[in-house]
């Protein structure tokens, strides 16, 4: 079993594990001959949220080597806690959320590879960093972060199952926004209902015996309204488009995705009523994107 | 007769909501959870007032011209049982008055749904939001740009509004509705014409009796006036595990008009202290003098030596009105009633939109003293 590469883009890579690192303690990272997957599947993260990613390889990594008798894949446990600051002291110019940004006078970085490695008996995903000191000095700096490399057949990931969306790609708007109103939100209800219909209104409503707070967007794009194969939109013309489709999540979780507003690129939603919101945060342009984070936020069944 | 033919008994607007925050959160007591407030509606403007403890009274006065719009419809006509007492008082008839209760932290943090409301002590992660925000607004390259310049055209009087205000930041406005009795208060708050709209219905109940502290002028014994920064800077320094601050005043000592220079310094420096605030904790004791001085306290009236103790965590509440104000009045009257009075800039002073007879805001703390046997 092999694995080396360098990461040429140590920001990016910073900020997906950073969207990811609140999510739960430990994840899978799978990496393959062309993608690098990242899932967070765990049923006891909170409100039950669900991360499955694909990143391309070359949007992130070069000089990319893998080898291992399941097929060239790799599969290991991580915490991404621990690769955040990894990935921190590689990158101190990224400046992300929550205040951590660069740490002043720390190395300016000529060179990270990232290797599987094996120390003290300990499976580690080592960085090897090298760089420049204020000063100008070379500097190598290696940080291990520990893993557990598991089979992938005994693992037995399976992308949750969802029906098909009644609100297909509805274009979010920027995260950073959402993230303030929504900060507003937790303060006064547990659950929040995410409704959209097809000409491109999206709200957000919460509601308590105090207080009821709906914000509204109109006019946000659904690209796939134009470019969907002709059968579903012969589908989608019969339905009324003002009908507005909903889905009630926990704040909470729902705060939990929007902590992947550090990626800062297009976000499309898609609802599937009473069972799910999935959320795709894209890497890079959507046309062209190095790769897609989706979220899946499972609906609150409200029994009445 | 049906409510909802009628008109509603207020409807306000304002294109920037941030001084009308300002105001609220003057009385705002934040981590305690839900604080309740009530709010008094008459053809004057608003009075938001809050209670502490059974001793401390919170009293925020807006006046009708804060707002953009004010249309105010008492129902006057209504023949509504819980409004009848109201009526036959004939105080009221001058200015009928509507009450009514509702959470205030709800109230504000609604105001500052986008993150907006700016002002003192917003959360950490709201004036992060803002820096981002004005860092949108220097690269004008995005294409929201071309949404926001439409948003601009059809809001022209808010637009020209702002730029009196001389900020480059975007306001937001907000619109307010209070039906009557039983209804929600109702905000519409939007960030400009191209973003998001938020509507809050926030409950409202009848208000209960509140604890009321009447100021008698004709006992007050000790009156100061002075700029808030240097009541603030005072009570900022003191240590807030302390228990009580005690305020103590002594009428001045009218200097001998014969006496040298050096001999009324003397005088000054031997004589009791006309202002102090003294304040003991676990770790030590604080003592402050204020000098008798016009520079400093504009104004002094003392008629007799007064000494009373007041709850610091209460007078501490007054903290973020008195930082967003600009002079103080402080009064105390013979059983230690302590009245603190914060004017607050006007809305209108910087930007002169519309200078005439605006009245001052202001923001009222009473407090009650400590018994000491």
């Amino acid at each position: 079993m092999r694995f080396r590469t360098l990461v040429d883009n140590i920001p990016t890579f910073f900020r997906v594990i950073q969207s990811i690192e609140k999510l739960q303690k430990r994840c899978y990272i799978k990496f393959t001959e062309t993608n690098m997957q990242i899932i967070c599947n765990h049923d006891s993260n909170e409100g039950g949220i669900q991360v499955w990613s694909q990143i391309k390889v070359s949007s992130l990594f070069s000089d990319y080597r893998i080898q291992s008798t399941a097929n060239n894949e790799i599969i290991m446990r991580v915490s991404p806690e621990a690769l955040v600051s990894a990935l921190r002291s590689a990158a101190p110019n990224v400046t992300g959320s929550g205040g951590t940004g660069g740490n002043v006078g720390s190395i300016e970085t000529d060179e990270v590879i990232m290797k599987l490695a094996k120390k003290n008996d300990q499976a580690v995903l080592s960085f090897e960093i090298k760089g420049f000191s204020g000063s100008g000095r070379r500097v190598r700096l290696t940080q291990d972060v520990r893993v557990d490399v598991e089979k992938i057949e005994a693992l037995k990931l399976n992308e949750p199952m969802c029906p098909e969306p009644d609100i297909r790609d509805i274009v979010s708007p920027p995260l950073v926004k959402l993230r303030t109103i929504v900060d507003r939100m937790k303060g006064m209800a547990d659950f929040l209902t995410f409704r959209a219909n097809h000409s491109g209104h999206m709200k957000l409503e919460i509601s308590s015996d105090m207080v009821r707070v709906e914000t509204e967007w109109k006019s946000l794009s659904a690209p796939n309204m134009n470019n969907l194969a002709s059968q579903d939109q012969d589908q989608e013309t019969e339905k009324d488009p003002d009908k507005f489709f909903s889905v009630v999540v926990s704040i909470r979780s729902f705060l939990k995705f929007l902590s992947s507003h550090v990626i800062s690129s297009t976000t499309i939603a898609c609802i599937c009523q009473n069972h799910c919101l999935i959320l795709y945060v894209y890497i890079g342009d959507v046309a062209d994107a190095g790769g897609v984070l989706t979220y899946y936020v499972p609906a609150i069944i409200e029994d009445d | 007769m049906s409510q909802d033919e009628s008109q509603p008994i207020l409807q306000a607007s304002l294109h920037d909501l941030r001084y009308f925050t300002t105001l609220l959160r003057g009385v705002h007591f934040p981590n305690i959870g839900v604080q309740r407030a009530v709010i008094k509606v008459t053809e004057k403007g608003l009075v938001v007032i809050v209670e502490e403890a059974r001793s401390l009274l919170g009293t925020s006065y807006i006046f009708a011209d804060v707002f953009n719009e004010w249309n105010y419809h008492p129902d006057i006509s209504s023949n509504d049982q819980e409004q009848e007492n109201e009526e036959q008082t004939p105080l009221q008839e001058q200015f009928h008055t509507i009450a009514f209760e509702i959470p205030l932290s709800t109230l504000i943090e609604c105001l500052n749904i986008f993150g907006t409301a700016g002002g003192f002590g917003s959360t950490k992660s709201a004036n992060k939001v803002r820096l981002r925000r004005t860092g949108e607004d220097s690269d004008d390259n995005n294409d929201d740009d071309a949404n926001r310049s439409t948003g601009r055209s059809s809001r022209s009087t808010g637009r020209t509004l702002e730029h009196f205000f001389g900020g480059s930041d975007r306001t937001t406005s907000m619109r307010m509705t209070y039906i009557g009795p039983g209804y929600p208060l109702t905000l519409i708050i939007a960030e400009d014409s191209a973003g998001p709209t938020t509507t809050c219905e926030i409950s409202t109940s009848d208000s209960e009796e509140h604890l009321d502290l009447p100021f008698d002028n004709d006992q007050m014994v000790l009156r100061i006036i002075l700029k808030s920064s240097w009541l603030r800077d005072a009570l900022s320094e003191l240590d807030p595990s302390c228990e009580k601050i005690t305020f103590i005043g002594n009428p001045p000592v009218v200097p001998d008009s014969n006496a040298t220079a050096k001999q009324k310094m003397k005088a000054r420096l031997e004589g009791k202290p006309i202002f102090r605030l003294e304040a003991t904790g676990t770790f030590g004791s604080t003592e402050m003098d204020y000098p008798d001085d016009k520079e400093v306290l504009e104004s002094f009236e003392c008629v007799q030596p007064v000494r009373f103790s007041y709850r610091l965590a209460l007078i501490a509440r007054a903290a973020r009105a008195l930082q967003s104000s600009i002079k103080t009045s402080l009064r105390i009257d013979n059983e230690g009633l302590l009245s603190l009075q914060f004017l607050m800039p006007s809305p209108t002073s910087r930007h002169n939109a519309r200078a005439d007879n605006a009245t001052s805001n202001f923001i009222e703390y009473r407090c009650l003293a400590i018994d000491e046997d």
